[in-house]
C-alpha cells in the first residue's frame, strides 16, 4: 500500500465536518438571507467609527450642529435627520449597530461558558450535584430576566452597560445548560467515555477533553438565540430608561423619541431603530434556524418522508 | 402518580422558590450600596413618624430578627406605604393585579387560539404559498420589537385616525357618570384593551404558529393517523379531531416556558400603554426610586409567574396522560 501525504482534513476532522456543514448551510435560503443581513449590520457596526472622523458634528452623543438644534428630517447633511438637540440620527445608528453586536455577543458567550460547564458537570456528574444545578436552573429560568434587572438597578443605581451584560448571561444560562446537559447524558454512555475512563483519564480531562468537543456545536447554536435575546432585553431596558446613559443604543434612541414627545412628528426617527432591532433579530435568527438544519440531520427538508 | 399529587408537589415547589426569592430580596435590600433604612422609610417622613416605622420595621434590631420581622410583615399583608402614592402598599398592587390578569390571560389565550388555528392550516397547505407567507410572517411578527410595534400601533391607530384611544384603561367621563350602565363600561374597557392587546397578541401568536405547524406535521405521520385513514375515515375528520388536539400538547408547553418572556412583554406593554397594571407599577416605582412598592409589585409578580407555571403545567399533564412526574 503506497503512502498518501496526510491532508489537514484528516488529522482534524472537525475541520471537515465545518466544511461539510458550510456546503449545507449555503443550500439553505434561510441562512443565506441571514447571513446577508448580518453582514450588512456588521458593516454598520465597522462603519460607525467613520462619521465622528469626518466632522465633530456627527458625533453620536455630543455631536453638535452649530445650525439645527432641533430634531430635522432627511437632509443632505444629516441623511436621517437630527434628533431633539440636533445629533445626527445616522451616526447614532450606526454606533447602535456596534453597541448591539457588543452587547449581544458578550451575553451570549458568557451564557453559554457558563451553560456549558454547568450542562456538562451536571449531565456527567449525575445525582445530587445534577439534580442541585438543575433545580437553580429551573428556579432562574421561571424569572422574568427584564424586571429582575430593573428591580437590580433600582437598588444598585445606573448600571453600566458591563453590568447589564453580566447580569443577562446570569439569567440565560438556564436554557443553554438544559440541552447541554441532555446532550452529555447520552454522551456518557458511549463507549470511547469508558475507553478513557480505562486510559486512565481524570474526570475533568474527561469531561474537556471528551465531551466538551461533541457539545460546541450545540453550544454555538444556541449562542445564536442568545444573542438576540441579550439584544432584544438590552433595548427594552434602555427603551425603559434604565440603560448605560453613556452608551448610544437602538432602545436609547427609541427612548429619546418617545421620552421627548417627537413619537408623533418624526417618522425617520422613530422607525430607524426599530427596523433594525427587528431585522437584527430576525437576521441571527434566521442564523441560528439554518444552523439547526446542518446540525440535526431530522430538520433537513429533503429528508423528509411523505 | 395522580392528578392530584403532582398538583400538590408542584404548588409545593413553588411556595419553596417564593421564599428563596423573599430572602434573596431581603438579603439584597440590604447589601445594596446606600442606607437601607432609606429604602424602607420614606425620607420625607417626620422624625417621630421615622422612629415608629423604624421600630414597626424592626430596623434598629440585629439582621436575623430583621428577616423574622420582614417575614412577619409580609404574612400579615403589611408591606410599606409607598413614598409617592402615600398609601398602603398592599391596596395599589392588588388594585393592579386584575388589570394585569385581564390583559395578559385574554393576550395568551388569543395568541394560542389563533396561533394552534392558523398553524393548523399552514401545515394542511405545506409547501404551498400561503403556508410560505404565513410562516414568514410568524417569523416577522415573532421578531419584531416589542416597544417600537407598541409605539407604531399607537401613532397609526390612536394618533392617525383616531380609533382608539392613546392611553389608559378607561375613559373617566364614562365611569364617573352614575348613568352609565356595566355594558357601557365594559365596552369603554375593551376599547382601551384593543391596541395593547393586539401588540401582544402580534407578538405571540407567532412562535404559537411556528410550532403548531411542525407539530402537526409530526403527528400526521404517526400510525394512528394511518389507521384513521385505512378506516376509510374523511380527511377532514381526521385533521380536526384526531391530529390537530394531540398536535396542540407542545404549545401549551411553549406557552409555559414562554411565561417570562410573556410577562416582559406584558410590562413593556403596559407601559408604553399606560395600562395600569402590575408591570407598569414596578417600571414607575423603579423609576421614582419607591422602595416599597417596587419590592412589593416585584413579588406580587413572581408569584403570578410561578403560579402561572403551575398552572400550564397542570393543564399539560391533564391532557397528556402520559406525562406525569
Amino acid at each position: 500500500m503506497t503512502s498518501r501525504p496526510a491532508r489537514l482534513t484528516d488529522r482534524y476532522h472537525w475541520i471537515q465536518r465545518f466544511l461539510e456543514g458550510w456546503a449545507l448551510f449555503r443550500e439553505s435560503l434561510v441562512g443565506k438571507i441571514g447571513l446577508t443581513l448580518l453582514v450588512v449590520f456588521a458593516f454598520m457596526a465597522l462603519g460607525s467609527f467613520i462619521p465622528p472622523m469626518i466632522s465633530p458634528m456627527y458625533h453620536p452623543m455630543t455631536g453638535v450642529d452649530p445650525q439645527i438644534s432641533f430634531s430635522t428630517g432627511p437632509s443632505f447633511r444629516h441623511w436621517l435627520g437630527t434628533d431633539f438637540i440636533g445629533r445626527d440620527i445616522l451616526s447614532q445608528l450606526l454606533a447602535g449597530a456596534r453597541v448591539a453586536f457588543i452587547v449581544g455577543i458578550s451575553a451570549a458567550f458568557m451564557s453559554i461558558v457558563i451553560g456549558t460547564t454547568i450542562g456538562m458537570v451536571a449531565g456527567y456528574s449525575g445525582r445530587s450535584t445534577d439534580a442541585f444545578l438543575m433545580r437553580s436552573a429551573d428556579m432562574i429560568m421561571v424569572m422574568p430576566t427584564l424586571l429582575v434587572v430593573l428591580i437590580l438597578s433600582s437598588l444598585f443605581g445606573q448600571l453600566n452597560i458591563w453590568v447589564i451584560v453580566i447580569l443577562i448571561a446570569l439569567f440565560r444560562w438556564p436554557g443553554v445548560a438544559r440541552v447541554i446537559r441532555a446532550q452529555t447524558l447520552s454522551l456518557k454512555q458511549r463507549p470511547f467515555i469508558d475507553a478513557a475512563k480505562v486510559a486512565g483519564a481524570g474526570h475533568l480531562r474527561i469531561i474537556f477533553r471528551h465531551i466538551m468537543p461533541n457539545v460546541l456545536p450545540l453550544a454555538f447554536l444556541y449562542m445564536t438565540f442568545r444573542v438576540t435575546s441579550a439584544i432584544i432585553i438590552e433595548a427594552a431596558l434602555a427603551f425603559l430608561g434604565f440603560g448605560d446613559p453613556g452608551t448610544v443604543s437602538w432602545g436609547m434612541m427609541l427612548q429619546w423619541v418617545w421620552k421627548t414627545g417627537h413619537m408623533f412628528q418624526a417618522p425617520y426617527w422613530l422607525l430607524p431603530p426599530g427596523i433594525c432591532i427587528s431585522m437584527i433579530t430576525l437576521s441571527f435568527y434566521m442564523l441560528g434556524r439554518a444552523m439547526d438544519e446542518v446540525l440535526d440531520p431530522r430538520l433537513r427538508r429533503n429528508s423528509e418522508a411523505g | 402518580m395522580a392528578l392530584n399529587r403532582y398538583v400538590a408537589l408542584r404548588l409545593g415547589q413553588i411556595i419553596i422558590i417564593f421564599f428563596i426569592i423573599l430572602t434573596v430580596l431581603f438579603v439584597l435590600f440590604r447589601i445594596a450600596p446606600g442606607d437601607p433604612i432609606e429604602r424602607m422609610v420614606d425620607p420625607t417622613m417626620t422624625p417621630e413618624d421615622a422612629e415608629i416605622l423604624i421600630s414597626q420595621l424592626g430596623l434598629d434590631k440585629p439582621i436575623s430578627v430583621q428577616y423574622l420581622y420582614y417575614l412577619k410583615n409580609f404574612f400579615s399583608g403589611n408591606m410599606g406605604t409607598s413614598f409617592h402614592y402615600g398609601r398602603p402598599v398592599l391596596k395599589i398592587i392588588l388594585d393592579r393585579l386584575p388589570n394585569t390578569i385581564l390583559l395578559f390571560t385574554t393576550s395568551i389565550m388569543l395568541s394560542a387560539f389563533f396561533g394552534v388555528f392558523l398553524g393548523k392550516i399552514a401545515s394542511w397547505a405545506k409547501g404551498s404559498f400561503k403556508d410560505t407567507a404565513m410562516t414568514i410572517g410568524a417569523l416577522v411578527c415573532h421578531t419584531m420589537f416589542l416597544p417600537w410595534i407598541a409605539l407604531l400601533m399607537i401613532w397609526f391607530f390612536a394618533y392617525k385616525v383616531g380609533w382608539f384611544p392613546l392611553t389608559g384603561m378607561i375613559t373617566p367621563e364614562i365611569w364617573l357618570d352614575p348613568g352609565s350602565g356595566s355594558l357601557k363600561k365594559a365596552l369603554d374597557i375593551i376599547h382601551h384593551m384593543i391596541l395593547p392587546l393586539g401588540t401582544l397578541f402580534l407578538i405571540h401568536f407567532g412562535s404559537y404558529l411556528l410550532i403548531m405547524r411542525s407539530s402537526m406535521l409530526e403527528t400526521l405521520k404517526e400510525d394512528y393517523i394511518l389507521t384513521a385513514r385505512a378506516k376509510g375515515l374523511e380527511e377532514k375528520i381526521i385533521r380536526n379531531h384526531h391530529a390537530a388536539p394531540n398536535a396542540a400538547l407542545p404549545v401549551v408547553t411553549s406557552i409555559g416556558l414562554s411565561l417570562a418572556f410573556s410577562i416582559n412583554g406584558g410590562a413593556l406593554t403596559e407601559t408604553v400603554f399606560t395600562w395600569p397594571g402590575l408591570g407598569r407599577e414596578l417600571v414607575f416605582s423603579v423609576s421614582n426610586n419607591d422602595y416599597p412598592l417596587a419590592q412589593a409589585s416585584f413579588l406580587l409578580i413572581a408569584a403570578v409567574v410561578l403560579v402561572a407555571n403551575v398552572i400550564v403545567d397542570v393543564l399539560y399533564a391533564y391532557l397528556d396522560p402520559r406525562i406525569r412526574y
